[in-house]
């Protein structure tokens, strides 16, 4: 395989599924990273809606298939996804099953 | 490549379309698309169904035509995409794979009204993206209808409407009242170049008061299926008059002339479809029974839009705030 189309990825730990978590998220809502922390509920602390949370799913999916070939969130889980702490443990075992 | 009549109506509407000289990208079926050997085809697996619900389709069926067809879009493979197929998913698709425009919090239907007598259409947003919306949202919209508005038909400074159920400032809902006193500011209408023309009421969504209609996306449906709903009694109703009698048939036939135009006129293939604005990319949403020349229509408008780069337009004016 060619070096330039083949990157290599280091697994993922829990502080990096979080940072990716943050940056996306900050992304969404047009915020800093800095504003948004573990505990913090989607809804009640960050505004952020039923539609912020499908992009969220979607740029989450779409960065992670390379390092996890399909990895996805289903629909059905999403509503168990209360806060930015319950989406990173979420992801992040997700992508321990899957390595 | 979704529609009532697909893939036959779409396939007709891309040849008129070709025949203008716009360049057509096919998104569907291989199979049912196996013959087609003057359009370049990208290939899609799955088809949205009409009633299926929109964002759970989207998420789940990546090899759709409405999928791949905002892909395209994303990727700088097509300049614009135009769906006749499931209005929500077309709306879920165009969202989730171009992405909003910075800034925007929500994007928005917006549908062109005719108005009789005049060159260009009064613009209605929301058309039903948003049943529930903040007053924030309806000034956003307005700053969209007036950059497409402007972009589209070249009406240099659109009057704003806002949807209430009464002339007076003091008329509406609590959403309309708010909506109202924001709207009222100079900055937002200085930055658009938009002039805020007051509230405008249901029966005149046809008239020549105002060029952007806002309000949120549920008043916005059902006050459009509304007006469809008259207007397809109306002509049920006339029609029945013409064929009641040997003198109405007669006087039919006489006024037929005249009255070819005004079909013409009121004919939602001469609109080419609604427009979701607010998403990085032109998308537009055409009506599941569109016609071949309904759908033609509506590539050239979505290529007219690419080429003026209204996406572009909607961005600086957003940026702006």
């Amino acid at each position: 395989m060619p070096s330039e189309t083949h990157v290599e990825h280091s697994p993922l730990d829990r502080e990096g599924v979080l940072s990716l978590v943050r940056e996306c998220l900050a992304d969404i809502l047009e915020i800093s990273p800095d504003r948004i922390t573990e505990g913090q509920a989607f809804a009640d602390d960050l505004d952020a809606d039923s539609l912020a949370l499908i992009e969220l799913v979607e740029t989450l999916e779409e960065e992670l298939s390379e390092r996890a070939v399909g990895f996805s969130i289903d629909d059905e889980d999403l509503e168990d996804l209360k806060t930015v702490r319950d989406a990173v443990d979420y992801v992040h075992g997700r992508l321990s099953r899957s390595s | 490549m979704g529609g009532d009549d697909a893939p036959r109506s779409v396939l007709a509407g891309a040849r008129l379309a070709a025949e203008r000289g716009i360049p057509v990208l096919l998104v569907g079926q291989p199979e049912q698309l196996a013959d087609v050997r003057d359009f370049e085809v990208v290939p899609a697996s799955q088809v949205i169904a009409m009633g299926a619900e929109a964002a759970a389709s989207v998420r789940k069926m990546k090899d759709s035509s409405l999928v791949r067809a905002a892909e395209a879009v994303r990727d700088g493979r097509a300049s614009a995409m135009v769906s006749a197929g499931n209005t929500g998913a077309a709306m879920a698709a165009s969202l989730l794979k171009m992405g909003r425009i910075r800034g925007v919090a929500r994007p928005a239907i917006a549908t062109p009204i005719i108005v009789p007598g005049r060159a260009w259409p009064n613009v209605m947003l929301d058309a039903g993206a948003n049943t529930e919306c903040t007053a924030e949202w309806l000034v956003q919209f307005a700053q969209m209808g007036a950059v497409y508005c402007r972009d589209r038909w070249g009406v240099q400074e659109p009057r704003v409407g806002l949807l209430s159920n009464g002339e007076e400032a003091g008329k509406g809902s609590p959403l309309v009242k708010q909506a109202f006193e924001l709207l009222g500011d100079r900055d937002w209408q200085t930055r658009t170049g938009a002039v805020f023309a007051g509230n405008v009421e249901g029966r005149d969504l046809l008239e020549d008061l105002v060029d952007v209609i806002v309000t949120d996306g549920f008043t916005g449906n059902v006050a459009l299926k509304t007006a469809e709903g008259v207007a397809k009694q109306l002509i049920g109703a006339l029609m029945g008059a013409f064929e009641s009698s040997e003198e109405a048939r007669e006087g039919a036939r006489l006024l037929a002339p005249a009255l070819a135009p005004l079909y013409d006129e009121f004919s939602p293939d001469s609109v080419g479809g609604a427009i979701l604005l607010g998403v990085n990319g032109v998308s537009i949403i055409s009506h599941g029974a569109s016609s071949p020349k309904a759908l033609a229509n509506a590539v050239q408008v979505a290529h007219e839009l690419a080429e003026r780069d209204t996406v572009g337009s909607l961005r600086r004016v957003l940026r702006a705030q």
